[in-house]
């Protein structure tokens, strides 16, 4: 049953996938940006405009680049979305698929980290301030989660170098992934933590993980905020419900009571977590930015300044892919655990 | 006399619960339960009857706490003992039945392993054993296929057999008193019935003590033999079941109504209606399948059946409120299908509807004066400001209220009144007939028999025709003329009121009837036998049986039932029963069998 | 029965944010009201005093007293950028940009979403039916990059943040109160109406459209502090409006460069702006859904 629900999924996550190529392709084109300007300046002759309008393809009617740009024409040179090709970065002129499987990783090791830390610290605490509804935990909590679910990643991001590398030094600078002089392990993965273990290196492993120390800090206070709010807030229903009643009406133990509360809680909250998960995609541009990781989010940002249309339709599209993925499987994940939720 | 040689098996002195802010929610509350007696709790919503009896199993709802008093079982007081004593006193000495049994289970574990951990935690057996004594606990309640429901979540199952589930999870660890809060709030007669034999018979056999939280006046007669009323947190009252219900009209059979004399043509008539709800697999939800009646002026019409029956549906297509499928309506000598939508809406003046929640019929935001205002501005473009406001007293008046509730809001007001001012606002345009769906079901008993004396004392002034759908006999007994029995969206008997309820002819109505609670003690359901009684709950209205819709259900149903249809035939009497077999059900000849 | 603990135990705390939200954002709203004319310098004149750090806080109410009655020259309370730019007149200043801003794109997604909300609602039929389906397209883009994406292209102005998180917005408003009508829909007081014969117009805009609107007013605060962020995020990678307007974001992209260098201020104090004010819509959208829920 699941194994259908999985493959009926991913069917209508192609379709919406699809309709999303379609929509990012013409909206580009629909707004009025001139990346030919762009890429030869605006002290260029006719003549060399013209070369680099041709050069990108732009002279070509809509439907023919339209028409490329799924694979359908051209001169099968480079691959379209058929293909599985997302196009070549007007930029750089390397593919853009090539382009994003390098960058994309950074990201998500960093999105990842940041959400253990963020579910390992706000779980308990969430499930803590919900204990005792009026107490100081409460509010506490309450106010905790209000604030930190608000805050801008740029701000907390400056004021956490400021204290930990300025400061106490106990943090090394927004510049990079790893020190300067340091020879990185062979990229396998993508991800320099994982790299590092696999090439047997525990010591460039410390360093990554130090390098992350603060974008990964930066993330998670942001996201501990609703993830904290979340599970108090469904804690505290669990804890007032009627079947937490009945069970001690029915003079179960109180870890047994605990217990229930606590699985009837958790569901609800996976459905936020892919929420916040598409949300942290966007988190991740500022910190990457800010910390100079190089991930998808600062190609993102290098893309659109530039107007590399290829590259952008890239980015958008493997985004949109990631987050459908996830929510793929907190789907799944939640009907295994929660009988009401049929597939 | 049982109550006098029996045991005392638990005894609360001076059990208090008080709020937040110390008001004494119960209020020194005293009571003795015994073993094998049923006492019911009665009394007015809000009076403390949950909360007493929460508090008897040492517990209180979050935000009262309990703030005084003793809850003896055993010799020992519950409330002084240590959290964990007290807590192996219930579910073990202390079993608790709740209003919401879907809500009570837990939504991730399947039925059986939360009742045979109940078993558990009292008994110390090993899970093996559990599930074996839950099994063996969901046949003693009466659930058919007992492994396969043990495998069911809370969501799977009717509100009927969750109770069920409930009542076997209190039994699991047999304990010496149970506590069940109004166990049966959200059921249907039949299946309210079934289950309250089934409990009162389990708690006989084993000599119970039995507290039964109630609000029906019916049940209590039935079931209770002592009865406690509550009002304002106190217990005011302690007798046997028979001085609780002395000096009470006691049956509706005398207020039945004769028909009005004038034989005018009907004000609104319905041929062959039926309305189905597509689904999205291609099948439909049959809600009204051919559909024949008509009302004449003056008429009050009661349309019974169990809830998924199809009668709200019937009567919102009699007002072409939704579109039906098919058939045909006539109000006022007009065919509703054909006129245009600004007909319609000017007709509309004519029929009315008066549903349910009276909270919910309102709009939160208006005054009511402003809500009952609203036809007035549609259909009076004739009256100005004052000449309404003065129509608006006038209604107000009318239904027995005082015209300056006309500046309150929906939330000021208590459910009985605000029912009365959907009456008002039905009335506004003089209408000729109105759907009263269900209007008295949220009530108390209290107000609903107000609601019914008012809706009498309309009609008689007013000469207006009512289509009354209710699940309640007592109240239909009490209001109507003519009684039409719908059984999943079919009608399956019409007639008299005095024929319906003295001579019932279709098995389904019959097993209606029987499951009634009347209000009298001296003739207790569970003293005399019950051979008119349909098993099990209504099925589905999308995949319907390929015969007699009932034959599943039906004590009188044989082969042939299985397998062809039923039609809708006369019989003597002015009536019309859908039963080949109905001839044979004459009251006379059941009279002579059980004699 | 647990309806009155929530509103009792939730209420206390609900007063206490309420006043705390609705103050901050009421001194926010204040400041980009009147901030350009109460501020000591010209948000965009340099001055001949670079990177110049804020007095301590000690000397600052003898400077306070200096500058109101003795005439003396006001100081940097915030400091000098490394340009010379006056901190405290920026951030000040700054408010207006954010604020005029969100509040714009908010209004905008507010009464499209609600208005759309409301039709799609209360009359289904094919084309609310694609209305849907365009909002869940909408709704399935990235919301930053796409944020990005519009004003990069579009061009980095404020009409352009404002119709980019208009079109990013919409469709929440429209969501939720599609969801509020589709069950007032169910309501009696709706049925009443029509069994009044009052018509459907005339429902919409007097039941349902009142009504509905609760939803989408809690929800507003939220959606005006998100905005805010994503604009004050946009300027920050560069996407946004353009230098050397007084922005927040921007105004913090600025200044981390010396961050490492230990001049903190040029970035920290817009940064506690944002973060206040963002802070201040927060839980007055919080407060406002404990209310709504009570």
């Amino acid at each position: 049953m699941i194994g259908r629900f999985v493959v009926r999924r991913i069917g209508v996550a192609i379709v919406q996938l699809a309709v999303l190529a379609v929509a990012v392709f013409f909206l580009i084109r629909l707004l009025p940006a001139d990346p030919v300007a762009r890429f030869v300046g605006l002290n260029a002759t006719p003549e060399a405009y013209a070369a680099a309008k041709a050069n990108l393809g732009l002279d070509r009617p809509l439907t023919e680049q339209f028409a490329a740009f799924l694979g359908l024409a051209g001169d099968g040179r480079v691959p379209g979305l058929l293909q599985g090709g997302l196009g070549v970065s007007w930029v750089s002129g390397a593919p853009v698929a090539a382009e994003v499987a390098a960058y994309l990783p950074v990201t998500l090791e960093l999105i990842g980290l940041a959400f253990l830390v963020a579910i390992l610290v706000g779980v308990p605490v969430g499930a803590w301030g919900a204990l005792k509804p009026g107490g100081a935990a409460d509010k506490g909590t309450l106010v905790y989660g209000l604030f930190a679910g608000s805050q801008p990643e740029f701000t907390w991001g400056i004021v956490f170098i400021f204290v930990f590398f300025v400061g106490l030094g106990i943090a090394p600078g927004p510049l990079g992934r790893l020190s300067p002089l340091t020879e990185p392990p062979d990229a396998i993965t993508g991800a320099m933590t994982v790299d590092a273990l696999l090439a047997g290196r525990p010591d460039l492993f410390l360093e990554a993980l130090h390098y992350l120390m603060l974008p990964v800090l930066t993330l998670a206070f942001v996201l501990s905020g609703p993830i904290i709010k979340m599970v108090r807030e469904n804690t505290g229903a669990a804890l007032l419900s009627e079947h937490v009643l009945y069970a001690r009406a029915a003079g179960l133990p109180a870890r047994v009571v605990a217990r229930d509360a606590l699985r009837a809680a958790f569901a609800p909250s996976m459905t936020l977590i892919g929420v916040l998960f598409g949300f942290m995609l966007g988190g991740a541009v500022l910190v990457e930015s800010m910390f100079s990781l190089g991930g998808l989010g600062q190609y993102a940002i290098r893309s659109i300044l530039a107007f590399d249309y290829p590259a952008i339709q890239g980015v958008v599209l493997v985004i949109s892919a990631i987050s459908l993925a996830v929510y793929l499987i907190l789907d799944v994940a939640h009907a295994m655990l929660d009988p009401r939720v049929t597939l | 006399m049982l109550a006098e040689t029996a045991s005392t098996v638990l005894a609360a002195r001076g059990l208090t619960v008080a709020s937040p802010g110390g008001r004494a929610v119960v209020d020194g509350a005293d009571l003795d339960l015994r073993s094998g007696e049923i006492v019911g709790l009665t009394g007015p919503s809000g009076a403390g009857k949950s909360t007493l009896a929460f508090a008897l199993l040492g517990l209180a709802r979050a935000p009262f706490s309990l703030a005084g008093g003793q809850v003896l079982i055993g010799g020992r007081d519950l409330l002084s003992l240590p959290e964990e004593a007290a807590r192996a006193v219930r579910g073990r000495d202390i079993g608790l039945i709740v209003q919401n049994p879907r809500a009570a289970l837990h939504p991730m574990l399947d039925v059986g392993r939360q009742i045979g951990r109940i078993w558990r935690t009292h008994t110390g057996g090993d899970a093996r054993a559990a599930r074996d004594r839950a099994v063996e606990m969901l046949r003693l309640v009466g659930i058919n296929d007992p492994d396969r429901r043990a495998a069911a979540f809370a969501h799977e199952l009717s509100g009927g057999m969750a109770q069920r589930v409930l009542i076997a999870a209190a039994l699991a660890a047999d304990p010496a008193i149970l506590v069940a809060d109004e166990p049966t709030s959200g059921l249907d007669v039949t299946v309210q019935a079934q289950f309250l034999d089934m409990m009162w018979r389990a708690a006989k056999d084993r000599g119970t003590a039995m507290l039964l939280v109630t609000q029906e006046p019916g049940v209590l007669a039935n079931y209770c033999d002592r009865v406690l009323t509550m009002e304002a947190g106190r217990i005011v009252a302690d007798r046997p079941t028979r001085a609780h219900f002395a000096g009470r009209a006691v049956t509706a059979r005398a207020t039945i109504r004769s028909l009005p004399e004038a034989a005018a043509a009907p004000v609104v008539t319905a041929v062959s209606l039926s309305k189905r709800f597509p689904l999205r697999d291609g099948k439909a939800v049959h809600a009204v399948d051919d559909l024949t009646l008509s009302i004449r002026p003056g008429e009050a019409v009661g349309l019974v059946g169990e809830s998924g029956s199809g009668k709200t549906t019937a009567g919102r297509c009699l007002l072409r409120l939704i579109e039906p499928t098919a058939g045909r309506v006539t109000l006022a000598g007009r065919d509703l299908s054909t006129l245009s939508a600004g007909d319609l809406r000017r007709l509309r003046a004519k029929a009315q509807i008066v549903r349910q929640d009276p909270f919910d019929s309102f709009d939160p935001r208006w005054r009511l004066g402003r809500s009952l205002r609203e036809p007035l501005d549609v259909h009076r473009p004739d009256m100005d400001a004052v000449a309404k406001a003065a129509r608006v007293a006038e209604l107000i008046r009318l239904v027995g209220c005082e015209p300056a509730v006309a500046e309150a809001r929906p939330r000021d007001l208590a459910a009985g009144m605000l029912q009365r001012l959907a009456i008002a606002r039905a009335l506004a345009t003089e209408p000729a007939f109105i759907v009263l769906d269900e209007p008295t079901s949220v009530l108390t008993p209290d107000a609903r028999r107000e609601i019914v004396a008012l809706l009498r004392r309309l009609q008689d002034e007013l000469g207006v025709a009512y289509l009354f759908i209710s699940h309640d006999l007592t109240t239909v007994a009490a209001l109507c003329h003519r009684v039409v029995v719908m059984y999943l969206g079919q009608i399956v008997e019409e007639g008299t009121t005095a024929a319906i309820f003295d001579d019932p002819r279709h098995p389904y109505t019959r097993a209606l009837i029987a499951a009634h609670l009347d209000e009298d003690p001296a003739n207790r359901r569970v003293d005399r036998p019950q051979p008119d009684r349909v098993e099990g709950e209504i099925p589905s209205p999308i995949d319907l049986p390929t015969g007699c819709y009932l034959a599943s259900r039906c004590p009188m149903a044989l082969d042939r039932c299985g397998t062809e249809r039923q039609a809708l035939a006369p019989l003597a009497g002015d009536r019309t029963v859908r039963c080949w077999r109905a001839a044979e059900l004459d009251t006379d000849n059941e009279v002579r069998h059980a004699l | 029965m647990a309806r009155p603990e929530m509103a009792r135990g939730g209420g206390a705390a609900a007063g206490a944010l309420f006043r705390i939200g609705a103050g901050i954002v009421g001194l926010m709203i204040a400041l980009a009201a009147v901030g350009p004319w109460i501020v000591p310098y010209d948000p965009y004149t340099a001055t001949e005093v670079v990177s110049q750090p804020p007095p301590p806080l000690l000397q600052w109410p003898g400077l306070l007293i200096d500058t109101l009655f003795r005439g003396a020259p006001a100081p940097h309370w915030f400091g000098t950028d490394a340009s010379g730019l006056d901190v405290f007149s920026r951030t000040i200043v700054a408010a207006r940009t954010d604020l005029v801003i969100a509040l714009a794109a908010n209004a905008l997604s507010f009464g499209i979403g609600v208005t759309l909300g409301v039709v799609a609602g209360y009359y289904r039929n094919f084309a609310t039916e694609a209305l849907m389906r365009l909002s869940d397209l909408l709704q399935s883009f990235p919301v930053f990059i796409t944020a990005m994406i519009l004003v990069a292209l579009a061009g980095r102005s404020w009409g352009n943040i404002i119709l980019a998180l208009t079109l990013l917005y919409a469709p929440i408003y429209l969501r939720l109160t599609r969801a509020e009508v589709l069950t007032l829909r169910e309501r009696g007081f709706i049925e009443a109406a029509r069994a009044a014969g009052v018509p459907d117009w005339s429902i919409a805009l007097r039941h349902v459209l009142p009504n509905a609107l609760r939803p989408a007013l809690v929800q507003s605060s939220v959606t005006v502090g998100f905005a805010i962020l994503l604009t004050a995020g946009l300027s920050f990678v560069g996407a946004g409006v353009r230098p050397p307007t007084p922005e927040w974001g921007l105004m913090i992209a600025t200044g981390a460069g010396q961050i490492v260098l230990g001049d903190w201020w040029p970035s920290l104090f817009p940064g506690i702006a944002v973060s206040l004010t963002v802070f201040g819509f927060a839980a007055l959208g919080h407060a406002l859904e404990r209310r709504h829920a009570g």
